[in-house]
Formats: structure tokens, sequence, C-alpha cells
């Protein structure tokens, strides 16, 4: 038995890499074709780099350079609504007089050619590549979820197994081992919210390694998802300041002339209310861009020996660049778990801080 | 740089989606799960304290099962012991008894036998004396035949009788 197993396993890893090897094989073909039909461009790496980093109409599939799976673009400009498929101004097109920019100011946005000939950025609400990257993550966070209850609604009080184990451990971790010590008494009110947190974060990070359509979008290295993400914990965490919490921004127990004629101290605490948040922000944003960065400019080490110093210098590079590729990815997976509970514990702690019960003086 | 300005269309559907997922996630899924959870983890610690309550209990018994066969078996030492007391008590007492009255009926046989050997005696002593006498009468019916014999034997008597006196 285990050694037929053993076989099937060897017959898939083959099989596996056969997959492989022809998928390269097809890949190298296409752009041979490209090359063939002279579109071929320079090789520009900050541009590549910030292409694959940022956000895009349209999703790109593997072994092809042009085509792009369509995706809706929503835009209201000066004669009012617009909605189309990014596939009808890919390659330069122009529709309903919209195309997308290559200009310095507007570069890879939608725009409007107004009658003067000058472009007009419009209200963009274009379910873009990051956009859908957002409500797959959100669908399989839900997926997942919802999966996880259903076990509990069916089985009682059974342990689950196997994935929902896994899921069950996580849970337990970040509510039972994070937010339940920290928030106490108050747990149950902000676990639904912190628990959201974690899976999504943790689920874009995660979908944001993988190279090709579901995955591929750089969700939390993108400034605007960690923006809305930091931004509504600020609001929980003001919302829910008692009246202690406030008293210690406006007239914390320090000596009175850090208070009183300048103040120092209340400047310190209200920057204090931002910084945090802001913390949060950046702390997700630039770990997870930079994770992506490093394996982008790895890969694109390959490319660029291969352009200066030929074909044979360019494939002993790829050695080492897939290697630590490989590194830098799974490294990656490690920083995703790490920087979703860093953004959690976090976000508990500035709530458990909101939270703050006055100190007993008479001690 | 692109890369450090939010675009409005993003940060739009990142809100709407987020809320969204947390709407869905906070009414129909968080609490049922923490709740079951915890339900479990009570469940569980439960059932460690039972076990442990049960194990105690279950040593308890072993412990008290222990106790009363103990006493058991001394109680029925005891009343082994009592048993072979009480037993040999009367086998000792009926000896007695018995002894008592064999040397009761062993008494009324001597007595009996006393009796006899005195009644014999007596009867003994008339048929002796019948027989002496019919031998005396018999005796003297031959010597007192002859007078001189006769003469002689009171002569004798008389003498004894001068001399017993």
């Amino acid at each position: 038995m285990y050694a037929y197993i053993s076989v099937m396993k060897k017959v898939t890893t083959a099989i596996l890499a056969l997959v492989i090897v022809a998928l390269m094989a097809l890949g190298y073909y296409s752009t041979a074709q490209h090359r063939a039909h002279g579109e071929s461009h320079e090789l520009n790496p900050k541009e590549t780099i910030f292409e694959h980093l940022g956000d895009a109409y349209g999703w790109e599939v593997p072994f092809n350079h042009s085509a792009r799976i369509p995706l809706p673009i929503i835009v209201k400009g000066q004669d009012g609504w617009h909605c189309f498929m990014s596939s009808c101004v890919a390659d330069g097109n122009t529709h309903q007089g919209y195309r997308i920019s290559q200009s310095e100011e507007n570069h890879g946005k939608v725009v409007q050619i107004l009658a003067d000939g000058s472009e007009y950025r419009p209200l963009d609400l274009s379910i873009t590549k990051n956009v859908a990257g957002i409500f797959i993550a959100a669908i399989v966070v839900v997926l997942m979820i919802m999966a996880m209850k259903r076990w509990y609604v069916k089985n009682g009080l059974k342990a689950p197994k196997k994935g929902l184990g896994l899921l069950e451990l996580i849970v337990d971790f970040v509510y039972g081992d994070t937010v339940r010590p920290i928030l106490g008494k108050n747990a149950p009110k902000y676990a639904p919210y912190l628990l959201t947190v974690f899976f999504f974060i943790l689920t874009m990070n995660l979908l944001g390694l993988i190279v090709i359509f579901p995955g591929g979008a750089n969700l939390t290295g993108n400034i605007a998802v960690t923006m809305v993400l930091a931004v509504i914990t600020f609001l929980i965490t003001t919302f829910s300041g008692t009246r202690e919490y406030w008293k210690e921004i406006f007239w914390p127990e320090v000596p009175m002339a850090l208070k009183c004629p300048v103040p120092m101290m209340q400047i310190i605490e209200v920057l204090g209310m931002f910084t945090k948040p802001l913390a949060l922000m950046i702390r997700l944003f630039a770990n997870m861009m930079s994770g992506h960065m490093v394996v982008l400019v790895l890969v694109l080490l390959i490319f660029i020996f291969t352009n200066l110093f030929g074909v044979a210098v360019g494939g002993g590079t790829a050695i080492f660049s897939v290697a630590f590729t490989l590194f830098m990815l799974l490294l990656d997976t490690l920083v995703s778990f790490i920087q979703a509970y860093v953004f959690t514990i976090l976000s508990t702690i500035f709530i458990s801080m909101a939270l703050v019960e006055p100190h007993h003086e008479a001690k | 740089m692109e890369l450090f300005t939010p675009e409005f269309g993003l940060v739009f559907w990142m809100f709407l989606a987020f809320a969204c997922l947390y709407f869905i996630l906070a009414k129909y899924a968080w609490p049922f799960i923490i709740k079951s959870m915890e339900d479990r983890a009570t469940l569980i610690d439960n059932g460690v304290a039972y076990a442990q309550e049960a194990k105690s209990q279950l040593d308890n018994a072993k412990a008290e099962a222990d106790k009363l066969i103990a006493q058991a078996r001394q109680q029925q030492a005891e009343i082994l012991r009592e048993a072979s007391k009480l037993r040999n008590q009367i086998i000792e007492d009926a000896k007695g008894e018995a002894a008592v009255e064999a040397k009761k009926v062993s008494q009324a046989a001597q007595v009996s036998i006393e009796q006899a050997r005195k009644e014999s005696e007596k009867q003994l002593r008339q048929e002796v004396g019948e027989i002496a006498l019919q031998i005396a009468e018999k005796v003297l019916r031959t010597t007192v035949s002859n007078d001189s014999a006769q003469k002689e034997l009171v002569d004798k008597y008389l003498s004894e009788v001068e001399t017993k006196n």
C-alpha cells in the first residue's frame, strides 16, 4: 500500500514537472513570437516593478504580455456615468471618449478626452485588479469562516479536523491567546472586528503571493487598502474612548508647567492619537510591498544580466535568483502571518488603551 | 509616486468590501464560533474535573471495599474463634455433665449393688443359719441318741457358759 502511494507520488511529481516545463516552453515560444513580430521593447526595470506592484485595469494571464482578463471600468466623467469592460480601452483604444492615459500626470489611469483634446481625470470607481482581488479575498474569507461555522452547527462541540482544525487553531490563537487576555470582559464586543481584520489581511497577504489569476494582486502592499483598515481601527478607538482616555489626552497627570501655559503634553498626546493608526498603515503596507519588490527585483536580475552580458550569465543568474526568490517567498509567507497578527494585536492594544479605567489614586 | 497616493476608487471599494465582510461575519459567524469554542473548552474542563472526581471516588471506593473486606475477615475470624470456643465449651460441659451423670449412675449402681449384697448377705446368713440349724439338729439328733454323749454335751455347754461368764 505504502509502496503504491510513494509510486503515485513520484508519478504525480513527474507529471507536475512536465506540465511546468511545458508551460515554460510555451512562455518562451510566445515571447519568441513577440520578438519575431518586432513587438519587443526595451527592458525598463523600474516601470516593470511599479507596474507589478501597482493597480491595473484587467488581470494578467500567465505567459502572455498583452492578454488581460477584462474587468469592468466604472467612471463618472463630465458627461455622467460610464461603464464598460477594460478590454475596450486595451492597447491604447479610445472607447466612449475614454482611454488609458500615457501622460506623465495620469499614467495608466482611465481619462476622459475632452473636446479640446485635454485629459480629464473622472471619478474612477472601476473594478480594477486590486478591487477584484479584494472581492476574491473577502469571498474566500467568508467561505472559510462559514465552513467553520457550519461545522459547529452540524457537529455540535466536536473538534474539527484537518483544514478546519488549523483554522480553529488560528482563531483560538488570535482570540483566545491575544484578544481575550488584552481586552478582558470587552473581548466579545470587539472580537468580530479583530478576527475579521486578521483573516482578511492574512488572506490578502497570502493571495498576493500567488502569482497567477486568483492571486497576484498586491493588495496589502497598497496604501489605500491599509489606510482603510487603519482608519477603521482609528474610528473604533476614538469612538470607544472612555472619559479617562480623553482626560489623559487633554489633561494628563503631569507637572502643571508641561500642560498649562503651553499645551505641550496635549499636542504630543493628540499627535499620538494619529501616529498610532499611521504606524499601522505604514507597517503593513511597507512590509508587504517590500517583500513583493524584492521578489520582483530578484526575478528582474535575470533579464537585466541577460541584456547586459548575454544568455549564459543570465542563465547562471537564474539559478541564484530562483533560489533567492523561493527563499523570499517562504519568508513572505511567514511575514504574511506575522503582519496580519501584528496589525490585529496592535489594534487590540489601541482599543484596550481607549477603554482605560480611572486609576485609583488612594492606594 | 503612485504607490504612496491612495486611489479613491480603491479606498471606496475596500471600505465597502470590508464593511460587508464585517457585517456578514459579525452577524452570522464569529459570535457563534467563539461561543462554540468556549463551550467546548468548558465541556472539556468539566470533563477533566469529572474524570478526576470519578477517579478519586473510585479510589475511595476501592479503599472502602478493602476496609469492608478486612472488617468482614476480622468478624469472620472472631465468629470462628467464638464458635470454636463455644464448641469446646459445649463439649466440656457435655463431658462434665456426662461425668456427673456417670458418677450418679455408678453411685446408684453401687448403692443397689450394696443393697443387693446386703440383701443377699442377709439371705445368705438366714440360709446359713437355717442350714446350720438343720445341721445342728441333725448332729444333735444323732448325738443325743446316746445318753452319755448327751450328758457330755450338756456338760460341755454348761462349762462353756461358765467360762464365758
